[in-house]
Order: structure tokens, then sequence, then C-alpha cells
């Protein structure tokens, strides 16, 4: 039987997870790595790359090269206006419709290039079970997670790019749920939990009543605009503002600005300070190097963290429940990783959260725990989940009418009449919205709908009931039937912000076109980023606070010019498109760095035999 | 007045094409989920008399053991027309769940499932209630005479103040209301355990006036506590 996996499509990174024998687990790629950065290039010859090798060529091509895709799913061009310039790649659109990406010549959708994401995942699953020796290998069907507080748009945008890959995508779930599901699996655990979800894109709270293994949604809140992103554009600017670099004309130098400070942003929830490098930026000769301490960069992130406070409070009350009453706290996303976010939280529901799973892979985890549960039909684990926001439609005046509350359970379903203004009418408009605001341009605008075949009458006489459902994905469907005949009216959709069936259709029949697949090139970026781990892994000790203190005291000097010189070298031969040179340098830095691990090891040992903490030896080296 | 059991109408079967009852859930004879058709109230589905003093605890266990019987989850891979089934009663399972569980919302679909609903719905609220004419007459005095403070340069603080005073017996009223409406209530149960109709009729009656003055006094708090809040704004 053909696999159905569990998909964590994010906006830095995707995973893949699948449950055997009722174990879940992430399924790493072949060089070991589970992440898949969430980023697409395409090269001169027509070839998508994907992940690590993608990311290598921001630096070298970021023009053609898009990351954080998902910001845009299901969202028009009035939507990313201001932030656009930020990165390399080119958007446009028209108003009220789609956005679209420029790579190289075409223009791509959101969900066309989420579909290389979600391709090179299930190639990546793939070759795990035939690895594996399994006689199915296939991968046919799987569970995508989105972001709670998606729009139907978004939640559409997310599962047509599962098609397009080639997916049946059986089940669109929340990602905060979904990481409940993952910790529900080993404490089942009754009670009432708060998932506090922030990643690279968005941010979710959802609050969760646990009871009977039944975990039903209470609420949900968030803002599909604030993640770690908004983090990394800040100390973007931080760098470009003091180097006096015009983003917009230099995208290849801001993006290995945005590389330095994402490290920086990486270091800081370890150590009280580091510095953010940059070899060479334009219009300067020497390297870019700047200190950072932990409070100032807890000082410039204050107001981001702030903002997700907002939600939480509204969650709670939407669930009529207090802080206090909240029985445990979940972290989920990379950016949970950051101290001054835990202690927010912390402070926000009056207990520690639970870092117990790793917050980059607990999403991908519980998908597969959902698929796994669609699968084999056991009953012991069952998810209730809320729509998040309301749905309404347009009344005269342009108010909107809601029909399906936010917050309320799904499935569910709603009906409103509707009749016609004049003699023999025979369609009526409708426009469909979703939010919470009174007025119609306020909200979002899921799609007009119009109601035809309504039988010739008197104005006011036909009474056509009009019915939306939401599905158990959270995604809407209409139906119509006029009541005095019992004739089922037809509805043609035009989706706001997605796409037809029949562009999904021709888009499907392109991308298989262009299906090759080269397997050289596959190994070379394997190599790659095999090679990438080693040098993050020696930079990252290289630039610990208490490195100088440590190598005085264990290391000769030719031992660490070795050390320099290997790295060096290997950075050199990353761009080379020979994997064996990048084999030969990467197993050189490797030797030569294998008594400083044995270094670093002893002296955490006795670090922490001493009785002092990771801070208090960052600290001290100050 | 009991349901009446005389004659049970029965849902065809869209598999096996046999019967079954309203409000089964699933067919006798094939066992498959049957689609949801005609059927009864939020109350039967739930397998529940019509009282208004519901234990919530057993209808939340309720609600879970049906959420686990017709859940689209498991019918995943069913039949399109039981995956249909199972989507709408799900759909309905939480319409009905999250009517009868909030106490105020189980009243008024009880009303409108017995046939005391207001002629038109703007009516509830933008009449005033017989039964409130003088306490909004009095309070409509007090706003006009807030307003001419304002007007003559009262300090915000001031008018938030007194906007404040001019919300309590309206508050308390609103409290009386819903001890009034509980009281009903338990009465209303206590006519259909003891299968008195007239009774029942009465207690619907007043709990209908009752939920219509309600309605009107939560509004009517609405808009004084918003002005209060704008007050209270510009004073800081």
């Amino acid at each position: 039987m053909s696999k159905v996996v569990g998909i964590d499509l994010g906006t830095t990174n995707s995973l893949v997870a699948f449950v055997k024998d009722g174990a879940p687990f992430v399924i790493a790629d072949e060089s070991g790595d589970t992440l898949l950065p969430s980023i697409v290039s395409v090269d001169g010859h027509d070839i998508a790359h994907v992940g690590r090798e993608a990311q290598r060529r921001l630096l070298t091509d970021a023009s053609r090269t898009v990351y954080s895709v998902k910001r845009f799913m299901g969202r028009g061009i009035e939507d990313v206006k201001g932030e656009e310039h930020w990165f390399p790649f080119r958007v446009s659109g028209e108003a009220g419709g789609v956005v679209r990406v420029h790579l190289d010549g075409r223009e791509l959708t959101p969900p066309e290039i989420s579909a290389f994401i979600l391709r090179e995942l299930k190639r990546r699953a793939e070759a795990f079970f035939a690895r594996e020796g399994d006689i199915d290998p296939e991968v046919a069907a799987a569970v995508i997670t989105v972001p709670a507080y998606f729009n139907d748009a978004q939640r559409t945008a997310t599962r047509d790019a599962g098609r397009l890959a080639g997916l049946e995508v059986l089940r669109i779930i929340n990602e905060p749920t979904a990481a409940c599901l993952a910790y529900g699996l080993d404490r089942r655990r009754e009670g009432v939990i708060a998932v506090y979800d922030f990643g690279g894109g968005t941010f979710d709270i959802s609050i969760l009543r646990v009871q009977e293994g039944v975990f039903q949604v209470l609420s949900t809140n968030g803002d599909t605009h604030l993640g770690g992103d908004d983090i990394d554009r800040l100390l973007v600017q931080l760098v470009t503002d003091d180097v006096g670099l015009d983003p917009a004309a230099r995208p290849d130098a801001v993006q290995a600005v945005r590389k330095a400070v994402i490290q920086a942003k990486w270091d800081l929830s370890e150590f009280e300070e580091t510095h953010i490098e940059v070899a060479d930026l334009p219009g300067r000769s020497e390297p870019y190097r700047r200190r950072l301490t932990r409070a100032e960069f807890e000082s410039l992130i204050a107001p981001i963290v702030a903002r997700t406070m907002e939600p939480c409070r509204r969650a709670l009350e939407d669930a009529g429940l207090k802080a206090s009453q909240v029985d445990e706290a979940v972290l989920v996303g990379g950016s949970t990783r950051i101290p001054m976010v835990r202690r927010e939280v912390e402070r926000t529901f009056g207990r520690a959260p639970h870092t117990d799973l790793n917050p980059d892979e607990v999403v991908a985890i519980g998908a597969a725990v959902q698929a796994d549960i669609l699968v084999s039909g056991r009953r012991e684990m069952l998810l209730l989940d809320v729509t998040p926001l309301s749905l309404g439609i347009e009344t005269m005046g342009g108010v909107v009418s809601k029909i399906i509350l936010r917050n309320s359970t799904i499935p569910a379903s709603g009906s409103e009449m509707f009749t016609t203004f004049v003699d023999s009418q025979t369609a009526v408009d409708i426009h469909i919205l979703q939010g919470e605001r009174e007025m119609a341009p306020d909200n979002r605008s899921l799609g007009r709908f119009k109601l035809r075949g309504i039988p010739p009458m008197p104005a006011g006489l036909p009474r056509i009931q009009v019915r939306f459902q939401i599905d158990a994905n959270g995604i809407l469907s209409v139906s119509a039937h006029e009541l005095r005949t019992g004739i089922a009216q037809t509805i043609e959709v035009k989706p706001s912000y997605g796409l037809t069936d029949e562009e999904v259709e021709r888009m499907l029949i392109e991308s298989f076109e262009h299906a090759q697949e080269d397997v050289d090139a596959r190994l070379l970026i394997e190599v790659r980023n095999e090679a990438e781990t080693i040098i993050a892994a020696t930079e990252k000790t290289l630039r610990r606070p208490d490195f100088v203190e440590i190598a005085a005291s264990r290391l000769t000097r030719p031992e660490l010019a070795l050390i320099q010189a290997a790295l060096a070298d290997l950075k050199q031969s990353m761009g080379v498109p020979d994997r064996n040179v990048i084999q030969v340098k990467a197993a050189a830095l490797n030797q030569a760095t294998e008594h400083l691990a044995e270094v670093m090891m002893n002296w955490s040992v006795q670090a922490a035999l001493a009785g002092r903490t990771a801070d208090d030896v960052a600290a001290k080296g100050r | 007045m009991q349901p009446d059991t005389s004659a049970i109408p029965i849902d065809p079967c869209k598999h096996c094409g046999s019967g079954a009852p309203v409000d089964v859930h699933f067919c006798p004879r094939c066992d498959r989920i049957l689609t949801l058709g005609r059927h009864g109230d939020y109350f039967t589905f739930f397998g529940l008399r019509r009282r208004l003093r519901l234990d919530v605890k057993d209808l939340e266990q309720r609600f879970r053991a049906l959420s686990r019987l017709f859940h689209p989850d498991y019918f995943h891979n069913a039949t399109p027309t039981e995956r249909l089934a199972s989507l709408e009663r799900s759909s309905y399972l939480n319409d009905a769940f999250r009517t009868l569980r909030d106490p105020m919302a189980r009243l008024e679909y009880l009303l409108k499932l017995e046939g005391f609903t207001p002629k038109e719905s703007h009516d509830s609220t933008t009449k005033v209630p017989q039964g409130l004419l003088e306490e909004v007459f009095g309070l409509n005095e007090e706003l006009e005479a807030i307003q001419d403070m304002r007007a003559e340069g009262a300090s915000a603080s001031e008018i938030a103040l007194r906007l404040s005073a001019a919300r309590r017996p309206v508050e308390a009223n609103l409290d009386r209301h819903e001890e009034q409406l509980h009281a009903l209530m338990s009465e209303h149960d206590a006519c259909l355990e003891g299968g008195d109709a007239e009774g029942r009729q009465s207690a619907l009656s007043r709990l209908r006036t009752l939920l219509l003055e309600r309605t009107y006094l939560m509004n009517l708090l609405a808009t004084v506590r918003r002005e209060t809040g704008a007050a209270e704004a510009a004073a800081s």
C-alpha cells in the first residue's frame, strides 16, 4: 500500500514525517538532514533546486531564488506592499488577484513554488522507503499542516500546492493542533493546553482541552504575518543602515547580511553576546563586524514579541478561560528558542512551557500522527479543530452578515435565504467574506459566487437557500437550492486570491513536462550539504566568546592555524561543481578538528563539574 | 408535553434501502452511517428530553462520544455517500453542541422549537419591551443630562463617573433577570417531568418575555459601556 506521510510546509524549513508501527519519526535525507530549507532556486538550465542548494544560491544568484514563499500563499499583491523590496525576487499581480513571483523569466504562483518543496519532500520520503526495502515506497497522499490562523484562500492554496506536487491532500490540519497531537502521544494527559507557535513567518496561539483522547480546540488566534522573518529583517536593517547599503540595489549583499544576522540571532539564544560578521560588503575593504549583546537584541525585538501577547489574551477570552486555568503550555516553532520569548510565555501563562520535543519537528510529527489516524481508522485519538475566522456574506450597504462564527468546531455549516429584487431575475451575486469586521471591505474577500438558473418568478418570490459548509480542513464549499421548485442551483466560483480548478489543471500538466532529475546534481548537493554542516559546527566553536581562553590553554598555534586553513579551503571549494573536491576538503577539515572536538567536549564537562552553567561560561568570555 | 411517538417517521437508508427512524444515526440493518435527511431537533439528536437545565458535563460526554462515531476522519476510505453523511452529521452535531452548551442559546432554540419566536427579529432589539419602559425612560433622561454636562464643558472624568453611576441600575436589573430566568427554567423542567403541558406553555411564554427584556438590557448596557469607555479614554 502506498504511504501517507505528514508534512510541515514551513516558512523557513519543511519536514516530512511518518508513523511506523505506532512510532512517529521525521524522515531525513541521504545526508541525515531532517530540515529542508523552504527555498527554491532556478538555474540558467531551467533546473529547479530546492533546499540547501537553493539556500547557497541565495548568495550567488539571489534574483532567481525564492524563500519564505509561504508568506505569499493565498494573498494578493496589496497584502505584500511595503515588504517586497526586502526580497531579492520580484513579485507582481493584479489588484484582487493572486501574487506572482518572477523567477528567471517565468511568473509562478505561490502554490507552484510550494509544489517544488512538496515534490522534494515526497522524493525524500520515497527514497527513504526504498532504502528501507519497502515493496511499495510510493507516497501518494499526505496530511499537510498550515498555521491555525490561515484563512480559506491560504488553505486552498496549500491544497493546490499538494495537488501540483502529485500528492492527494487527505487533510489540512493546524500547526499548533498538530503539535499538541505529537505531545499527546506520550503523555496522554487531560486538561487545558496552550500551544504557542512562533515560527518563521507566522504566529499562532491555540487553546485546547484534552479529554478522553479527544483534542478539542477551544479557540485560536494569531497573526499570519508575524514571525522570525520580521526579526531577521530588523537585524538586516540594523546592518544596512550601519553601512549605508541600499537593499533594493544589492539583493546579493542583503542575502549575505541576512545569513550573518540569522547566525547571530541563533548565537544569542545560547550566549550573552555575539558578533554579526559579513566577509565582504559592497563599498567596504574590511570585513564587517558588529558586536551584539543579548540585551541589545532583546530591546530591538521586544515590540515583535509583544505583538504575540494580544492574540494570546484574545484566545483565552474566546475560550472563556483565565491564564491561570491553563494546565500546560507548549512551545512550537524555531522562534521559541529565543530566551526572551520563553520568558514572556512563562509570564503570560504562569508556568514554564514544555520544550522537550524539538520545536522544529513537533508539527511534522503531529501531521504524521493524524495521517496514521486517517489511514488506520483507529479511534482512540480524535482531533476537533475550529475555524479561525468568521464567515459571512455582504448584504445591503456593504455590511457583513455572519453565517459561521469564528472558533466554531469544524465541520460546521450555516445557511442563508436569498431572493430576487426584480421580476424574472434568474441570477444572484453573493460575495463571501472572512473576518471579524463589520464592513465588507475590511474583511478578507474569499470569492464572488454567482447563483444561476433561478426559475423566473416575480421579484421576492424565489426562496433560495444557500448552504455554506466548512469541512474538516477548514475549507469552504457552497451549495444552493430554490425551495419553491426544489431546483438545485449551479454556483460559479471566482476565488479572490486563489486559482480556479482549470488553472490548477493546466499547471499540473505543465509541471509534468518539467519533471526531470539529474542524479549527478543531486549527489553534488548531498556532498555540499554535509560539508556545510561541518563548516557551521566549526565556525560556531570558533565564535564562542570563551574560545580565546580555551585555545590559549588547550590548543597549539600550528593546530589552530591548520584548522583555520582547512576551514577556508573547504569554504572556497564549495563553489566548485565537483563533488570529489568538496569531499576531500571536507574530510581534511574533519580531521583537523578532531582534537578540537575532544577539547570542547572536555571543556564543557569540566565546566559542568565546576558548577558553572553555560551562561556563566559565556559571561566570563565577555 | 411528551414528544409525539405515535407515528415515528422513517427515513430510508441509501445503502441497503431499509428504513430507519429519524434520529437513529446508523442503519439498524447494514450498520452504515445514515445521511442526515429529515431529522428531529438538537435535543433528540443528543438523545435528550427538552429540558432547559442540562448537565453540561453529561452533554460534553455525549458530544465526544458522538464525535467519535461521526467524524470525517473515520470515513476517509468509505463511499461518497457515507463521507457526505459523516460530514453532515458532524456539522449538525457541532452546531447542536454549540447551541445546547450555552443556557441562553439553548433557551432561545427551545422557544423557537415550541413556536415562541418573535414576529420579526429586529423587533426584539429596537422596540422597547413593555416591562422596561420606565427604566429606559429614566436612563435616557440621565444620558441626556450627561450630554448637557459635556456641552457645558464638564471634565471627561466627571462624565465617566456619572456614566458608570447610570449603568448600575441597569446591571442590577440584568442580574434580577438572570435569576428569574433560571428559576423559570427549573419551573419549566418540573412541568415537563410532571406532564403539566399547560404549566409548561405558561413558563415558556414568560421565559420569552424575560429573554427579550434581557437581550434589550444587554444591548443597552453595551451602549452605556461604550460611552463610558470613550469618556475614560478621553480622561486619561
